[in-house]
């Protein structure tokens, strides 16, 4: 059983704080994605809790062990880096084999693991080569052999594939979920790359400025942002300043209710995801009226801008049945939204039953 | 009907690519290679009479005869230890300096690191004759350990440069990826790190140990007439010897660590270590 | 949150931490601060005051300039420092470009060939030199094989000034290739490739996008060797006339042969002085570089 927790970890460069109090727990056998845009500290966090970094004041537990004051090689993490670390003078088979060594392990363990961890990553033919010889998948494979092979406690991955083409981006995840639920270890995965975090991850991160915005799981990060940064950050998202008096959200010339108990008057954001915007019959009364000024075919659906005269462009995702083009007006009214207020909870809004326009009334 | 054409003749398509490159290697083969031949010829030769492209007689008779020479039999140890303990020197002043360079913060690094490269702005001779007058006080003249010190200015800024620029181009990940699996920071110094700088070091050794195997002035200045090198025993020998094997005999001796060199031409042009520590 | 808040490590910035970057590289700094820059600041120094009052005195210099053989060696070096670096620039420019845009198995060769002198050791190039191109020399006799006519009328630069000069290039080419190619491997194949998309010709590629990029280059290449030229001895030496003689030949006759110690610090501060013209433009150009590389 493997836990690792952060408390308020804090880590300050010089003036710059990377790492605000920063406070985590990942349970054993967990894949946590750490999220965020560069520079959100991310990776401070991560060479952190691997020891590469010193924290300026917090604790790191691994089982309930402070690993704070130890050094990175005496830490039961291994890593995986961003660049291809395989050590260029060794073959594969000694860059996996260095760390037992310095374990002290006999010879016969030390072939019996290495071949272990090279079929574990499906390369077992190449202990022989360079890493010269490998392409950049092949490498970071072997990088990950190389973390798995010496049984850490915890798995620290830093934006492994981001040096990977998209394709190869893909296949890898998949098989690095597989590899890290086969051999049951928790891990830490670091990502700018929202789709990356989102497909792996048993629970995500989001981080930003030095702080944790949301940990939560895939689907509620998505669902449900906590905040406008996650909103934003995330997916796509139609970001509308409006004004709300009291029990009521005014957006230019348009008025809609807040549920009860949510009274507020102050400016406030409204989000709306673009598959959240239904067509409606246009005349009717909330209806947001716009013309279509792009119409972007993304295969099985279509993204379509459009102008509206108080909110900007609006984002929004229609199937390929509804025939819009450009220029056409519409009349569109969003089913759900979420309305964030400084510093509070945001409130999110079902408008339930809005009635659909049937598509041969659109032509 | 089919036309030949003047450009479809194998050896004319040939020429009209690489004319100009032909061009050059014919006149840097007469320029440079030719002459460096007509050493090796005269270092075999027992007669060599115009016009004869060729010596006249063949032989290895001269080796013997100047191999013996009281002169050059203490030239010669004279030359290697000077080279062998230039070379550990060398490294032993400059690697920790190098790895500091590359490696650690400090006030004035860059400064320090530029005062290498201005020696180069002094021109040698003049710079050895103003060392030569601080030299005589101290009674280093005509001392070996007068030599070493001149010859250890000569290779620094090599020793410095090299190392430094390999020590930087380490990846700071790899040596973090060794203390990761479990290596104490010095197992990662030295099972990570010196591997990887390997062959710049041995480029930067190779070149101080030639280096100083043919340096003149400094020699000639500091050292004559009483620690004499092979360079410095040679102009005589070039100047007044009706005898020019044993000037050519004595070349090539000085060469025979440049063949070392040449084996390994390719890298170090490869590796930039031809030109480094000039600033370019 | 009842966060355990320990302390962080306290930073272990110990004095010892601050001192030894400066232990490690203080060997190597003194020795250059103590026998390059000490000794040359010294001399010069030194030639400027009188021996005996310590005042500021132009006498050395006086001498200097009153003495004809000395004034005649300096402008002659002047003269085949200057030639030799024409005629350097006349080679190693066209090879460099060739090599730059070719590379095909012969601009290999003729690279390998081009570096081949560095590989030669100095007193060795004079050495073969002087065998390749005095009377009766194998270039002599090369010519002979086409007409012994035309060998009788071989001029020899050995003993010459054209034989320092060409000596002095010799030694020069693989440096100044080197460094004119690194130059050139700045500049990207589609910046050149743009400027003919827009129909510039091969003449304005040369002058306005290919000489400018390589401006620091060249005066690296030109500065250091210039000083290097400024600075030779075997080459003068062993290929050159007796009279006039090159300020390095100069300064050795005067500090070993005619024992004038004195004398030959103020040539050697003359040297300097001179080559510092050009040395600082050097300096100039290579911490600008550093500097902006960060």
């Amino acid at each position: 059983m493997s836990t690792l927790s952060l408390h308020q970890i804090r880590k300050q460069f010089g003036d710059v704080v990377a790492v605000h109090e920063m406070n985590l727990h990942v349970n054993h056998g967990e894949f946590l994605c750490i999220l965020g845009p560069s520079g959100c500290g991310k990776s401070t966090a991560l060479r952190m809790i691997a020891g590469f970094e010193e924290p300026t004041a917090g604790d790191i537990r691994i089982d309930d062990r402070s690993i704070g004051m130890l050094p990175p090689n005496k830490r039961p993490t291994a890593m995986v880096f961003q660049k291809y670390t395989l050590w260029p003078h060794m073959r594969v088979y000694e860059n996996i084999a260095f760390g037992l060594r310095l374990h002290g392990f006999s010879r016969k363990d030390i072939d019996e693991k290495v071949k272990g961890a090279l079929e574990l990553v499906g390369l077992p033919a190449y202990g022989k080569r360079f890493p010269s010889q490998l392409s950049g998948g092949e490498q970071q494979r072997i990088a990950l052999a190389r973390a798995l092979v010496l049984q850490p406690k915890i798995l620290l991955l830093d934006e492994p594939f981001s040096n990977l083409d998209a394709l190869l981006r893909v296949r890898l995840r998949e098989e690095l979920r597989r590899i890290q639920r086969q051999v049951n270890i928790t891990a830490i995965f670091v990502t700018h790359d929202q789709e990356e975090a989102l497909s792996l991850a048993d629970r995500i991160a989001v981080m930003n400025k030095g702080r944790i915005e949301q940990l939560d799981h895939p689907s509620r990060i998505y669902e449900q942002p906590q905040t406008l940064f996650v909103a934003d950050f995330i997916g796509v998202m139609n970001l509308l300043p409006a004004h709300q008096d009291g029990g009521e959200i005014i957006i230019g010339s348009y008025r809609m209710p807040v549920p009860s108990g949510n009274e507020y008057s102050g400016d406030v954001t409204l989000a709306v995801r673009p598959e959240d915007l239904a067509i409606v019959p246009s005349g009717s009364d909330a209806a947001w009226n716009g013309q279509v000024e792009h119409v972007i075919d993304l295969g099985h659906y279509r993204k379509v801008l459009v102008r509206t005269e108080h909110m900007g462009v609006l984002k929004v995702y229609l199937p390929k049945a509804v025939d819009v083009r450009e220029a056409t007006t519409l009349a569109l009214q969003p089913t759900r939204y979420t309305i964030f207020r400084d510093h509070q909870t945001p409130i999110e809004v079902h408008a339930g039953s809005v009635p659909q326009l049937s598509l041969q009334g659109m032509a | 009907m089919t036309t030949v054409t003047i450009t479809s003749i194998p050896f004319i398509r040939f020429f009209r690519r690489e004319g100009i490159g032909i061009l050059w290697l014919i006149g840097l083969i007469f320029g440079i290679v030719l002459p460096i031949l007509t050493v090796l010829l005269w270092a075999f030769a027992i007669k060599w009479r115009y016009p004869s492209v060729l010596p006249t007689e063949w032989g290895l008779d001269f080796w013997m005869e100047t191999l013996s020479r009281a002169d050059i039999r203490r030239a010669l140890p004279n030359s290697i230890a000077l080279s062998v303990l230039v070379t550990v020197l060398s490294a032993v002043i400059c690697l920790p300096a190098s790895f500091a360079f590359a490696r650690l913060q400090f006030r004035g690094k860059q400064g320090l690191l530029l005062s290498f490269l201005f020696t180069n702005a002094f021109p040698r001779f003049g710079l050895y004759i103003a060392i030569a007058v601080i030299f005589f006080r101290f009674k280093l003249v005509g001392t070996f350990a007068g030599v070493v010190v001149i010859q250890l200015l000569n290779t620094l800024l090599l020793m410095i440069w090299i190392p430094t620029a390999a020590f930087q181009g380490v990846d700071r990940a790899l040596e973090e990826a060794g203390l990761d699996v479990g290596a104490s920071p010095l197992q990662v110094f030295i099972q990570i790190t010196l591997p990887m700088v390997f062959p710049a070091l041995f480029a930067a050794l190779l070149l101080t140990f030639v280096n100083t195997f043919y340096e003149t002035y400094g020699a000639l200045l500091i050292g004559a007439p009483n620690v004499l090198t092979i360079p410095v025993i040679m102009f005589p020998l070039i100047n007044n010897q009706p005898i020019p094997q044993f000037g050519a005999i004595l070349s090539l001796v000085l060469f025979a660590p440049s063949v070392v060199l040449l084996l390994f031409a390719n890298r170090l042009l490869r590796g930039g270590y031809l030109t480094a520590g000039f600033g370019v | 949150m009842t966060a355990s808040q320990t302390e962080p490590a306290p930073h272990s910035k110990s004095r010892f931490s601050t001192v030894l970057p400066y232990l490690l590289v203080a060997p190597p700094i003194l020795m250059v601060f103590g026998l390059i820059f000490f000794p040359a600041l010294q001399s010069t120094l030194r030639t400027l005051t009188d021996a005996e009052t310590g005042a500021f005195s132009l006498a050395r210099y006086e001498m200097f300039f009153a003495d004809k053989t000395s004034v005649t060696s300096l402008i002659f070096t002047i003269q085949i420092a200057l030639e030799s670096l024409l005629g350097l620039f006349v080679i190693c420019f066209p090879l460099a470009l060739y090599l730059r845009f070719n590379t095909s198995r012969i601009a290999t060769g003729v690279q390998m060939i081009s570096l081949l002198p560095m590989f030669v050791p100095g007193i060795m190039s004079a050495y073969a030199l002087i065998r390749f191109v005095r009377g009766r020399g194998l270039f002599e006799t090369l010519i002979y094989q086409v007409s012994p006519l035309l060998a009788d009328a071989y001029y020899s630069p050995y003993v010459k000034p054209e034989g320092i000069v060409i000596g002095l290039i010799w030694e020069a080419i693989p440096f100044t290739v080197l460094i004119l190619l690194a130059g050139l491997r700045q500049l990207d194949n589609g910046l050149i490739e743009s400027a003919q998309d827009i129909g510039a010709n091969r003449w304005y590629i040369f002058t306005r996008i290919i000489l400018p990029l390589m401006r620091r280059s060249i005066l690296i290449a030109f500065c250091l060797n210039f000083i290097s030229m400024f600075g030779a001895y075997t080459i003068p030496y062993l290929l050159g006339p007796a009279a006039p003689q090159t300020m390095g030949v100069l300064m050795q006759r005067t500090l070993q042969d005619y024992q004038q110690p004195l004398e030959a610090e103020t040539q050697a501060v003359i040297t300097f002085l001179i080559c510092s013209l050009v040395g600082l433009v050097y300096v100039q150009s290579v911490s600008g570089e550093r500097v902006r590389k960060g």
